[in-house]
């Protein structure tokens, strides 16, 4: 299989919050061929990206939403929910960027790691939805998370479908690194330190010389390039344009793990444990 | 010309009823798409409500970690579907349940702000203090602070987001309702107090047109003591129903959703209800009491009085969780034909009982289709209800003012 060209797009401008003109940035990121919309910014709350990404859900055909998921006001209670519940609007093309918007580091991997234990206290196969039986769903298939950690403690059943995707894609921008294991995809700039992942995005300026970027990812150097917008739907035309050569014929549809090739290792359950415990 | 009448779309997962899923016209499936939602909200378009409500929840369904098997679970979250649900509507508002217990103001200010920005001014916010003791072990608290506590934080939490409504308003230009609409639902002497405080809309339980009139004057009396206009509050009391072409036709439709509550349902119904798990306990035996009161954490001396008679006459487990699931508790079913539902509406109205009606189909979306279909055009005829939208807030819809007091800066 060929790798595919990841172009990642961030934009943290208020105008977001504008719905006249988030609908101009998701038909223009859309246009442009962008993988990866991560919406919010890292230093001041402006508005709620998990809010813009459920409005946007039903618009995107094949961009990925990846609200910035901030651990200064975040629980994993709700964190869990509000995701899952994205995942399924948008049909499985939502990733998660935890941001520790001035808190520390260790909070940040707290929650990712409370948030994930949550998810997976829910196998994927646990509906059964039977109107004949009456049997809704598979009990033995859903368990409390009972998750301690260092700064979070939340048992669970959370009320909420693990997402269509298992996980949504974890986005890890190295301007505010964490550590966990299973990172999808990471952005960080030249020269930065590449927190482990499945795959690397480069940081760049909106106007890179994208032929030198296509021989890096060529090389296997970069997996593809993350670009901050300023004025949105000019650069994502440009930019939309100049990567058209990389960017064509990548698969359209099915879900963001599907199509990035970033399947998720299946989590141990309850079961499993339970297993090799007797 | 009678009173307008208002109406909200109370969408509690795939119906109100517990056997309302295994409905031939409900599509439990749909619950996890957008496609069920964009066509819900065009439904609710249509028939003029002023909003959609979602209840939540801060806990799974079921006792002690055990999921139930044969209730409908999970869903997905509430803020999350209003969001999107603005997406592909233009009009209808969006009233979503949020904790004051276990939100920090700063989280859901950020999130009815960017909701209300996003939504056009549609949102609204159903201010709830949580009172599931399940709920406290997901947020790393033992129990739940007790009651008068709950209302005290609510209190503080609720004017700790006025005041970063105010400086975000402030700063980046208002958000079109300012702040979303303030939503209430406590029928205790403290939530009602809250209520006539704060609230714009109260949802309330009023079985009869009598204890409607009851609740409707006690509560115009506190919001005037309270210092703020009676006319801008409206009473929404919940209202179930079941159409079908004649009243026999529509008590047997009924009996048959109920009906479809089986046994092992109706247990692991009762067993929420008590907090405790009764799905080991053989049905056919006797209801075993001493368990409840040991494992329960609700009230105690509550629940031996309710069990005491049917523990008495030695009531099997299973008939009493039968009878349980069969038993309205607070809120008003109606069944009967359109026209009769259209008739008690307006009734209700007019006679100051309610403002409008909360919404509560039995089914998901079947019930809904028929309600909009066939009572909706009745009581547009009959002029309670409005031929279309007066404008694009959910405070316009509700013939509200169109920016609170408390958001003057």
């Amino acid at each position: 299989m060929t790798r595919s060209f990841i172009l990642s797009a961030g934009i943290g401008d208020p105008a977001l919050a504008d719905p006249a003109m988030a609908a101009q940035f998701v038909i223009a990121a859309e246009a442009a061929g962008v993988d990866l919309l991560l919406l919010g910014r890292h230093d001041s709350l402006l508005f709620d990206p998990q809010v813009i990404a459920a409005w946007a859900a039903p618009r995107v055909s094949r961009l990925g939403l990846v609200p910035l998921v901030s651990s200064r006001i975040a629980h994993p209670f709700h964190v869990a929910r509000s995701l899952s519940a994205v995942d399924y609007l948008s049909g499985g093309l939502l990733g998660w960027c935890p941001v520790a918007q001035g808190g520390s580091a260790a909070q940040l991997a707290d929650l990712v790691r409370a948030t994930r234990a949550l998810w997976d206290g829910w196998d994927d196969d646990c509906l059964i939805i039977d109107k004949e039986s009456g049997r809704y769903l598979d009990t033995t298939k859903v368990r409390p998370s009972n998750y301690v950690g260092t700064h979070y403690a939340v048992r669970g059943p959370v009320n909420a479908m693990r997402p269509k995707q298992g996980h949504p894609l974890l986005v890890c921008d190295a301007a505010s690194p964490f550590a966990a294991p299973g990172i999808d995809v990471v952005i960080a700039a030249e020269g930065q330190a590449f927190p482990a992942a499945a795959r690397r995005l480069l940081r760049v300026d909106p106007d890179v010389d994208i032929a030198a970027m296509a021989v890096r990812f060529a090389a296997g150097e970069i997996d593809g390039l993350h670009v901050d917008l300023t004025n949105p739907v000019v650069e994502l035309a440009r930019i939309g344009k100049a990567l058209a050569p990389i960017t064509q014929g990548r698969p359209s549809s099915g879900t963001l793990r599907e199509r990035l090739g970033l399947p998720l290792a299946s989590p141990p359950t309850a079961r499993n444990i339970h297993e090799e415990i007797a | 010309m009678p009173r307008p009448i208002h109406l909200w779309a109370f969408l509690q997962g795939i119906g109100h009823y517990p056997s309302g899923w295994r409905h031939p016209g409900a599509e439990p499936e749909g619950v996890f798409t957008m496609d069920y939602y964009a066509r819900v909200g065009r439904l609710v378009e249509k028939g003029r409500f002023d909003a959609i409500v979602f209840g939540d929840q801060l806990q799974s369904r079921g006792v002690r970690g055990r999921t139930p098997e044969h209730l409908a679970m999970p869903t997905l979250d509430p803020m999350a579907l209003l969001s999107a649900i603005a997406s592909v509507t233009q009009h209808v508002g969006l009233v979503n349940t949020l904790s004051t217990t276990y939100w920090s103001p700063e989280g859901l200010a950020e999130r009815f702000a960017t909701m209300d920005r996003m939504s056009g001014g549609r949102a609204g916010w159903n201010i709830v203090t949580t009172a599931h003791p399940d709920t406290a072990p997901n947020f790393g608290d033992e129990e739940l602070p007790e009651k008068s506590q709950r209302y005290k934080m609510a209190a503080q939490t609720v004017a700790q987001a006025q005041d970063i409504w105010r400086e975000r308003n402030a700063a980046l230009g208002p958000s079109p309702q300012a702040r979303p609409v303030f939503v209430q639902a406590g029928q205790s002497g403290d939530g009602r107090d809250f209520a006539a405080s704060i609230a714009e809309a109260i949802f309330c339980s009023a079985p009869t047109i009598e204890e409607g009139i009851a609740f409707r004057n006690d509560m115009r009396a506190r919001v005037a003591a309270a210092g703020r206009d009676p006319d801008a509050v409206r009473i929404m009391p919940g209202l179930s129903f079941i159409l079908a072409e004649t009243e026999a036709a529509a008590i047997a439709k009924d009996q048959a959703i109920l009906d479809l509550a089986d046994e092992a349902l109706c247990i692991e119904y009762l067993s929420e209800s008590l907090n405790c798990d009764l799905t080991g306990f053989d049905p056919a035996g006797p209801i075993p009491v001493d368990h409840i009161l040991s494992q329960t954490c609700f009230p105690k001396a509550d629940i031996g009085r309710a069990l005491e008679k049917p523990a008495a006459i030695g009531l099997p487990l299973g008939k009493f969780a039968s009878g349980y699931v069969r038993t309205p508790r607070g809120h008003n079913v109606f069944r009967g034909t359109a026209s009769q539902l259209a008739n008690m509406m307006i009734q209700w109205v007019d006679a100051g009982a309610c403002d409008g009606f909360t919404l509560q189909p039995a089914y998901m979306p079947g019930e809904l289709e028929i309600f909009v279909e066939e009572v909706v055009p009745i009581l547009q005829a009959a002029g309670a209800l409005r031929m279309d939208y007066p404008g694009s807030t959910l405070r316009e819809t509700m013939g509200l003012p169109r920016w609170p007091a408390d958001m003057a800066a």
